[in-house]
């Protein structure tokens, strides 16, 4: 309770930590797992986010990854304009981070 | 085929917060993933967080974070939803906007909040609406926190309603959206904008520009973030630029698709049966977290051990948080703090008692608040798509020697 109380009192005391001339946010590698259409889905995914963003979606269904696409296309505009460009991600996707499950 | 033979695959782990520890996918709800290490990267103004992402950066608190009754801002969790942040903000010429249904839209410098407005401080959680989304299975949609998507501090700021009186609402303004500076790589994607109801605006709204008595960290809403006690953080926007007024709630992807729970009594559906009438995952649920021990420490028989951890609910108030070490049968009351920091901060407990066997001790923590509304066991805790609201009795495994 003491450790606590001398917690909260260090914090009430006002503080200017803002950094001088902004942030550098680090790089950070999240390797994606080698197969058929890693290229292509790197080139289409992780120009606008990092591919931490999509393997830390867990595990998941072949429409989850689908549904996903989609979704990065209708309404993220995602540069990814053919039938085949969306079958060759959505299969990287379900066969390296898939659930087995097709539903 | 066979569900589990699917998961006899190898689950090859990447990046330095993978997912995947459990290779059996069980139908009921199971704890948090508890096991994930920091990064050896700090970002900005941080320490070592477990780390999701950095572009944008999605940083998670360790365990061992919860055992005070706020969190330091260096070690409080991280989520954008936009991948481009600004990476410099001035602060003498930054400004918010105020616009659409007003009597005349307005630009209120930082230094005008600091100083042309009534100064309020509260303390409040902020908490992620998948926080602990792990424990769902199978595995709900978005980002796999475990338990540390969470944080409690102190904001300081001036209220929302005060600013918007200073631009005067028109009589048919309904709704107020928020838009805050992070923006996607492509100018063709839309904001993460966000809208309240302005019948439930009210004197706990702030914007506020002071965190534990500092500035703003930037990976927390530098120079200026909302604060809505009491509910989930989908709408606390970051480096909020832009207040606007509308009578139409507008179309928003992150207002109609993301964030929502079926609208049902136990808010549940199953994969197979989605729910199609939504609602908002708004209020949070009771919860506490035991912060010490965590699973893994080792602690001596018949010496005295002091559990710790924080519980919070949606603002109606703690009324008691309980500690179980027989499985969840007999449960004891913990000692809470004085409460003093209001009703939608952290409670912080304490419960001591002295280990009688040597072997694996599992301890249990449960919080009730004022309403009655208690914490069921992760196992009872029902699906829904998005992985949200989860609240089930927290747990960590300690080793007795």
């Amino acid at each position: 309770m003491k450790k606590l109380l001398l917690i909260v009192l260090l914090m009430s005391t006002t503080l200017f930590a803002q950094v001088e001339g902004g942030i550098t946010v680090p790089y950070i590698d999240f390797p994606m797992k080698e197969g058929k259409g890693m290229y292509s889905t790197r080139g289409k995914c992780n120009m606008c986010h990092s591919w931490g963003y999509t393997l830390n979606q867990g595990l998941q269904s072949k429409k989850f990854w689908y549904d996903k696409v989609m979704k990065m296309i209708v309404v993220f505009k995602a540069p990814i304009k053919t039938q085949k460009d969306i079958d060759t991600v959505v299969n990287y996707l379900f066969e390296n981070y898939g659930n087995g499950e097709l539903e | 085929m066979q569900r589990r033979d699917f998961f006899k695959k190898a689950i090859v782990v990447a990046g330095s917060a993978a997912v995947g520890s459990s290779a059996i996918e069980a139908a009921e709800t199971v704890h948090p993933i508890d096991n994930r290490k920091v990064s050896d990267i700090a970002f900005p103004e941080k320490r070592p967080l477990i780390t999701y992402s950095d572009r944008p950066p999605l940083l998670e608190s360790p365990r061992e974070v919860f055992t005070s009754a706020l969190t330091p801002n260096d070690l409080f969790f991280v989520r954008w939803h936009m991948p481009m942040i600004p990476n410099y903000i001035n602060p003498n010429t930054f400004s918010i906007s105020i616009n659409g249904l007003v009597e005349k839209e307005i630009y209120v410098s930082l230094k005008e909040l600091k100083t042309q407005f009534k100064q309020v401080a509260l303390t409040a959680v902020l908490q992620c609406g998948g926080n602990s989304r792990t424990a769902f299975k199978p595995t709900a949609g978005g980002i796999q926190w475990g338990v540390g998507a969470m944080g409690c501090a102190k904001w300081k700021g001036v209220r929302l309603k005060d600013v918007l009186k200073k631009a005067g609402l028109k009589k048919e303004a309904a709704w107020i959206g928020f838009n805050g500076e992070d923006k996607a790589v492509y100018s063709e994607t839309a904001n993460f904008v966000r809208e309240l109801k302005l019948e439930h605006l009210n004197d706990d709204i702030i914007l506020a520009y002071e965190m534990n008595g500092e500035d703003l960290p930037y990976l927390n809403g530098y120079p200026l973030r909302l604060i809505i006690p009491g509910v989930y953080s989908d709408s606390w926007i970051k480096m909020i630029s832009n207040i606007t007024a509308t009578k139409e709630k507008q179309q928003l992807h992150f207002m109609e698709k993301a964030y929502r729970i079926p609208d049902n009594e136990c808010e549940c559906e199953t994969p197979e049966n989605l729910v199609k009438k939504t609602k908002p995952i708004e209020e949070m649920n009771v919860n506490s977290i035991i912060g010490y021990p965590v699973t893994g420490t080792k602690v001596r028989n018949a010496s005295s051990l002091v559990v710790r951890g924080v519980a919070f609910d949606g603002g109606h108030g703690i009324e008691k948080v309980e500690i179980s070490i027989d499985g969840g049968q007999l449960w004891e009351d913990a000692l809470l703090d004085d409460g003093s920091e209001g009703k939608f901060a952290y409670r912080a407990f304490t419960y001591a008692f002295k280990p009688k066997n040597s072997g694996k001790l599992t301890i249990m923590c449960k919080a009730t608040n004022k309403k009655g509304e208690t914490q069921p066991f992760a196992k009872d805790i029902k699906w829904n798509h998005g992985g949200y609201k989860y609240n089930g009795i927290d747990e960590v495994t300690v080793e007795v020697v």
